[in-house]
């Protein structure tokens, strides 16, 4: 029992880094119906950044320049891969450009860091403690309270503010939207810039649990990439769900059969669902103009 | 107001219009007939920038728009209220509404007083004001399209493109289209209007166009393209 919460609480941690990073792949399919496939390499790059960064100033004053640099880093992202293709029409041309790209990162953070993998420091202390009979290290819960207040801080801006209202607009009607005099490209420009904030935020957050390294983004992207398919692409409560399930299906998995296992059942579900209702489990077919 | 100057547009490697040209005088309603596949929703997808003329001119306010994007088009003061309504499913009615607004909201355009013409808008549909709070994508068809109106209007524009404000509606509905275009007519909004009712179009218009695959084939005060033999014929026999 002791054991089994413990594997809950390291569970859902972990789904809820890949809740929130599928959220980041959700948020620019939104509004160009393209990913980005380098969207791991934007985790890695964040937590690097903050390593880098965290060693000459406060932790919490290192957070904000890590996503302030995401976000820089996920509008060139959209400038040099996305956009171009999207111009010229070519139906596929971002998914290798965003992967290229994404491999580019990937190569520059080896040179910059190496290929260890570095240990990050906590900012909370490392005493495990119980909540509601299980049992989690604070850094845990820093991750799953992070990761929920991101995905909360951008549903509020979509809702209340304005340009918020421009974004979901843009996602559900382009044409109509520029209509409105919503500058559209501007729009996706941004929804890149938030998704790969979300993920260097994300990285940060992971970065005490897993170490940081060039290698890191690679698995938590395509898993993540795993979550927002299983999850649907256009629903929020689907990641977190999605993450939830991946997260405790892994970590149950790795204690109980294999740790050489643990990536089967995630995988496993991703096929069913795909069988099944390639929307996504919560995904919705969206709302036809009539 | 609005000068469209020998215009040419089309769709990749079709022209569809052929050096068209149209003029829309301040506080006018002039209006654009013309059979289906003329024409007509392209001409306002070439003013408004969703697509691109590829010859020809298009003057708003004294204002060079051709070939601009649709976003800066509309803080030039153009409102198009398309084809089809196209209005945000997802949102609210008001945010529908506010979202018309959005230049001014922005500051793209004067603000002014933008809670007063979301009141105005619910004066003249109290339909929408009923229903403020619910998603534009369960509206009924005669809903949507009122909102689609509406959320042209809430731009304060200098010239407000309406594209077949009538499609598919009931015919008291249809009634109820003409009265709020008769409405706007009165507080002085400019419009280009494309209707499929031509004889009711002709009515509220002051002046109008007819467009035969993509050229302009006669135009005139409305009054007199309405006893017209050669327009009578081809269109004011029935809706089509
Ligand atoms: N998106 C499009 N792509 C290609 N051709 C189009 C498109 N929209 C309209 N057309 C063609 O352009 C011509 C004019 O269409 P349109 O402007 O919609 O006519 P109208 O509004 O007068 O009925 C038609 O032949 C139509 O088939
Ligand atoms: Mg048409």
């Amino acid at each position: 029992m002791d054991v089994l919460s413990q594997l809950l609480g390291s569970g859902v941690a972990v789904g809820m880094i890949y809740a929130v990073i599928a959220f980041g792949y959700q948020l620019t399919f939104a509004t160009s119906r393209t990913l980005n496939f380098g969207q791991g390499e934007a985790l890695m790059l964040g937590a690097l950044v903050g390593l880098s960064l965290v060693g000459h100033m406060n932790y919490w004053l290192m957070l904000p320049i890590v996503m302030l640099f995401g976000a820089v880093q996920g509008a060139v992202v959209e400038r040099v891969a996305v956009r171009p293709a999207i111009k010229s029409k070519s139906e596929f041309g971002w998914i290798m450009a965003t992967i290229a790209l994404g491999i580019i990162f990937k190569n520059v953070a080896e040179n910059i860091w190496g290929h260890d993998q570095l240990p990050f420091p906590s900012p909370v202390s490392q005493t495990p403690f119980t909540v509601l009979g299980v049992h989690m290290v604070p850094m845990q819960v820093m991750v799953i309270g992070g990761a929920l207040l991101m995905m909360l801080a951008v549903e509020l801006f979509n809702r209340r503010s304005i340009y918020g209202k421009a974004f979901v607009a843009t996602a559900s009607d382009l044409d109509a939207a520029g209509l409105m005099g919503i500058n559209t490209n501007l729009v996706i420009t941004f929804s890149y810039a938030l998704s790969s904030m979300t993920a260097a935020f994300a990285g940060v957050l992971v970065a005490p649990i897993t170490l940081a390294g060039a290698e890191m983004g690679a698995v938590l992207g395509l898993k993540a990439f795993a979550v927002a398919i299983i999850g649907g692409l256009n629903s929020g409560v689907g990641v977190i769900v999605g993450g939830l399930i991946l997260g405790i299906a892994e970590t149950t998995t790795a204690y109980y059969i294999s740790t050489g296992y643990k990536d089967v059942p995630g995988l496993v579900l991703l096929l069913l669902v795909l069988a099944v209702k390639p929307a996504g489990l919560f995904g919705k077919t969206v709302i036809k103009k009539v | 107001m609005l000068a469209i100057k020998e215009l040419y547009a089309g769709y990749g490697m079709v022209q569809v219009l052929h050096g068209i040209s149209i003029e829309v005088p301040q506080g006018k309603v002039v209006t654009l007939i013309g059979s289906n596949g003329a024409g007509k929703t392209t001409t306002m997808r070439a003013v408004s920038g969703m697509i691109k003329p590829s010859a020809g001119r298009i003057v708003l306010a004294g204002r060079d728009i051709t070939g601009k994007p649709s976003h800066k088009i509309a803080k030039a003061g153009l409102a198009h209220s398309p084809e089809g309504r196209r209005v945000f499913p997802t949102l609210s009615v008001t945010d529908n509404l506010r979202l018309g607004a959005y230049p001014r909201l922005t500051l793209g355009r004067p603000r002014g007083d933008v809670d007063g013409d979301l009141d105005k808008v619910f004066d003249l549909f109290p339909r929408l004001r009923e229903r403020r709070d619910q998603l534009a994508g369960t509206l009924s068809g005669g809903e949507q399209q009122m909102l689609a109106m509406g959320r042209a209007i809430m731009l304060n524009p200098e010239v407000l493109l309406l594209d077949e404000p009538s499609m598919g509606l009931a015919p008291l509905l249809v009634e109820e289209v003409f009265r709020i275009i008769r409405a706007l007519k009165e507080r002085g909004v400019t419009m280009l209007l494309v209707e499929q009712f031509a004889a009711a179009a002709l009515n509220v218009a002051d002046y109008g166009y007819v467009l035969e695959n993509g050229s302009i084939r006669c135009h005139g005060p409305a009054e007199k393209l309405k006893n017209d033999p050669a327009v009578r014929a081809a269109y004011l026999g029935q809706a089509h």
